[in-house]
């Protein structure tokens, strides 16, 4: 294994098809040491099976794949050692107590914090002493949460892990990642909750069939996209629907609604500043914005028009 | 009970596709032993022998019930296939009434249901209803099949109530179970627990003054003696309990909450113990409790074989078309017939080692093996750690079954001797059992979605061939495939060791191959 590059994920054009259906197709990915990178897209987008390529259980049809320095089909063992890994839908032995297969999937990877462990099933308020039978989604989901968590591994794999938590156990989950975050360990953290994504993510990728469609800082990302502006003016605000990068512009008297291109932001600020401006507020894209613009085409394209 | 008639309809959508095969085999049963028992002891003479040796035999006895059913043709069918079709339809029962009572409250289906319009005693009565039916269907069917085969009618219907009988006891208890427990396992293994102790409590009866028959289900069916005195009141016993069960789970489950039970689960292990550290361990955890009602099932089974293994020559002397069965023909009869078992035992082996192994694709498409898999645990570890359950367990189970026959068969004749030499012989055959888990293993690696069916398939070849080439009179070369035709038939043939380890080295080389298959190919999800 070689250490030349810094990233700990790094995922170049990867290609990947089940018979007709193609489930990635040319996916670029990278995550640097380190940091949490939030991994988004709707249901069918291939963010399990990027995953599962991530954990050489899938064998790829094409492209660069490269993970803690190694390549995760061929040295998939000793890349688990390093790794821990929580499935989005966690099946568990019907027979088996929860406590049971934490301790089994610690040992499997090569050992358990034992005082962790018990802090977690605390913090999580799980009763390890129940049959996998009698646990609820969210109580499967708690098991493989501290199992990972319980663990020292320096590459967290998550898929949707907190699609079965309520909200007391998601505050549990990010309290726990961002700890992992200040021991300098790496997350991907594929996922659903937004609020999530931008309360723990240094950096996001969106993928949509199969394609990383865009990639950055959630500031980078908010670049790329509109800002919410209302502003009041001493002058009627006449003129402004004229400017390049300005959309949807809703003008009352002297009050003016409209969504600007953050790139175009201080060319349209100049322009209202001699109008005698008020009061002004403004809003950054929230990333449900980023999202539903990538998604939103799959949909009706007139969702975006009429506002 | 509001929408008690909706759910019925309901279920038997459900069960249009199970229950048939069910109520197929049931009635099979009767049938084959019927036509074979009408074939085989036809006469009063042949009859009379029969009854000579077998109702002296308390093993026999204890095995199939009481000797007085030997005094007609049709007491004897009954005599010998009533305990199976009991077994056969008291399973039914359980698992139709577990699966749509407790079964689906536990899923949280039922939830679904009683959300709408439906009254709580609905579920149950529904599902004691749709028992009921198929209770009522296993009776007459076994009614036809017995007249239809030429056996008196009165005692037909008799032996058919009997069996419904049998069915309904075991719905009910079910039905009674399943309020108990919270979990439907838990539920089943009291109904099963209940099942067995009124097998052995009427073998007990039925071996000694009979007493104890009659505090077991199957016990008061075989005393209604159909077609050997025909006795109609016992049928009051099972109809009766039946009755007051019935309102003893209604009663119950008016006194729980939905989805608990009224015994409360056990809690189990907060922490793993320290021998459940590696794969190995988790897959001996998974399959222990099957393999042990395995071992002890083909125990049972040899016990069976070897307690008869001593009037076999006197069986066959006085039966001469029996000797067309066995391998050596009448001239060595008991090896001949040491041979036979031997080889049914480990067909058994077999197709316990490919349950075993297909535990592989069903722990994958599951999902269950992928949070295994992304440790430190590589293929070829998940692999051998589930085929080390389904090689050792299958000659573990080689084994009981050379215990049992050893040790029932040395009793009869007074050598202890026998227990080692059965056990030896029963091991001869593990090669070719072990070749079929091999060839589970080849489509594992190779055709993983077709596996089961391919594996399942080489298990009823080896079978047929084995069982059925000498009396359909197939051409030799329809055996040559089938392991089994080439391992030596010990202890009648001498033990020859060059095939054995030239299966052995086949099925080693069809597992490497196997493995070759499954470290290239994607894990399902």
């Amino acid at each position: 294994m070689t250490t030349s590059t810094e990233a700990a994920i790094s995922i170049t054009a990867l290609r990947k098809s089940f018979g007709e259906t193609t489930a990635l197709d040319g996916l670029d990915l990278s995550v640097a040491a380190g940091e949490v990178h939030g991994f988004l897209g709707p249901n069918g987008s291939g963010k399990t099976t990027t995953i599962r390529v991530l954990l050489g259980l899938l064998h790829p049809d094409a492209g660069e794949v490269r993970m803690l320095g190694g390549d995760p089909w061929r040295d998939a063992v000793a890349l688990h050692r390093r790794l821990t890994y929580v499935p989005g839908d966690v099946t568990l032995w019907p027979g088996i107590t929860g406590g049971e297969v934490i301790d089994l999937l610690g040992r499997l990877r090569g050992g358990v914090n034992r005082r962790r462990r018990d802090e977690l099933l605390e913090q999580f308020d799980l009763d390890p002493r129940k049959k996998a039978r009698t646990y609820s989604k969210g109580n499967r989901q708690k098991v493989a949460l501290i199992a990972a968590l319980a663990s020292d591994a320096e590459l967290l794999l998550l898929d949707e892990p907190t699609s079965g938590l309520d909200p007391l156990m998601e505050s549990v989950f990010q309290r726990c990642i961002q700890q992992v975050k200040r021991q300098g360990r790496t997350v991907l953290l594929s996922s659903h909750i937004l609020a999530e994504v931008e309360a723990l993510c240094d950096r996001v990728s969106i993928i949509r069939l199969g394609r990383t469609v865009e990639s950055g800082t959630l500031s980078e990302l908010r670049h790329l996209t509109r800002t919410s502006i209302a502003v009041e003016t001493a002058e009627p605000p006449h003129g402004i629907d004229a400017l390049p990068g300005v959309h949807d512009v809703v003008v009352e008297d002297h009050h003016a609604r409209f969504d600007v291109d953050t790139a175009q932001l201080d060319a349209v600020v100049r322009r209202l500043a001699p109008l005698g401006v008020r009061s002004m507020t403004s809003t950054p894209p929230t990333l449900e914005e980023l999202f539903l613009r990538h998604y939103g085409d799959e949909q009706a394209t007139g969702k975006n028009v009429a506002s | 009970m509001t929408g008690t008639l909706r759910l019925l309809r309901f279920l038997l959508r459900r069960e249009r596709i199970g229950l048939p095969w069910w109520l197929l085999g049931a009635t099979l049963l009767v049938l084959v032993q019927s036509g074979q028992s009408q074939t085989l002891y036809g006469t009063p003479e042949a009859l009379a022998r029969m009854r000579e040796t077998i109702g002296s035999n308390t093993a026999a006895i204890a095995m199939n019930g009481p000797p007085r059913l030997l005094d007609s043709i049709g007491g004897e069918v009954v005599f010998e296939v009533f305990t199976f079709v009991a077994v056969v339809v008291a399973l039914m029962n359980m698992f139709l009434v577990g699966r749509h009572t407790r079964a689906d409250e536990e899923s949280g289906r039922a939830e679904l249901i009683r959300s709408a319009r439906v009254g709580r005693h609905a579920p149950l009565a529904a599902a004691l209803t749709l028992a009921g039916l198929a209770d009522l269907t296993v009776g007459v069917l076994v009614f036809a099949v017995a007249a239809g085969t030429g056996l008196p009618v009165a005692g037909s219907v008799l032996f058919g109530a009997a069996t419904a009988g049998v069915g309904l006891i075991f719905a009910v208890l079910t039905a009674v179970a399943a309020q108990v427990f919270e979990n439907t396992r838990t539920a089943y293994g009291a109904v099963a627990l209940v099942l067995g102790a009124a097998y052995v409590l009427r073998a007990a009866g039925d071996a000694g003054d009979g007493a104890l028959s009659w505090a077991s289900p199957i016990g008061w069916g075989q005393r209604t003696f159909p077609y050997a005195g025909d006795r109609w009141w016992p049928l009051l016993l099972p109809f009766g309990v039946s009755v007051l069960l019935g309102a003893a789970a209604v009663v119950l489950l008016t006194r729980r909450d939905f989805g608990a039970g009224l015994v409360p689960p056990r809690p189990g292990r907060a922490t793993a113990s320290a021998w459940l550290r590696d794969a190995y361990a988790l897959a001996w955890r998974l399959q222990r409790g099957a393999l042990a009602g395995w071992a002890a099932g083909l125990g049972l089974l040899g016990i069976a074989y070897g307690s008869i293994g001593n009037s076999i020559e006197q069986y066959v002397r006085d039966n001469p078309q029996i000797a067309d069965f066995l391998p050596g023909g009448a001239a060595d009869v008991v090896d001949s017939y040491l041979a036979l078992t031997a080889g049914l035992s480990a067909l058994l082996a077999a197709a316990y080692g490919v349950t075993s192994t297909l535990r592989i694709r069903a722990e994958e498409t599951s999902g269950r093996s992928e949070p295994v898999l992304a440790t430190a645990t590589s293929r070829l570890t998940w692999l051998a750690s589930h085929l080390s359950v389904a090689l050792t367990g299958s000659a573990l189970t080689l084994v009981t079954f050379g215990l049992g026959e050893g040790a029932a068969y040395g009793i009869t004749i007074s050598d202890a001797g026998q227990v080692p030499r059965l056990i030896g012989v029963a091991l001869a055959y593990l090669p070719a059992a072990w070749l079929i888990i091999a060839v589970t293993v080849l489509a594992l690696g190779w055709l993983p979605r077709p596996a089961a069916v391919l594996a399942w398939m080489t298990v009823a070849y080896c079978a047929i061939v084995t069982l059925f080439a000498d009396s359909f009179d197939l051409p030799g070369w329809t055996q040559q495939a089938s392991p089994f035709a080439h391992t030596p038939g010990v202890p009648l043939d001498d033990l020859a060791l060059t095939p054995l380890l030239t299966i052995a080295l086949l099925a080693a080389a069809l597992v490497a191959t196997g493995y070759a298959g499954l470290r290239r190919r994607d894990i399902a999800s």
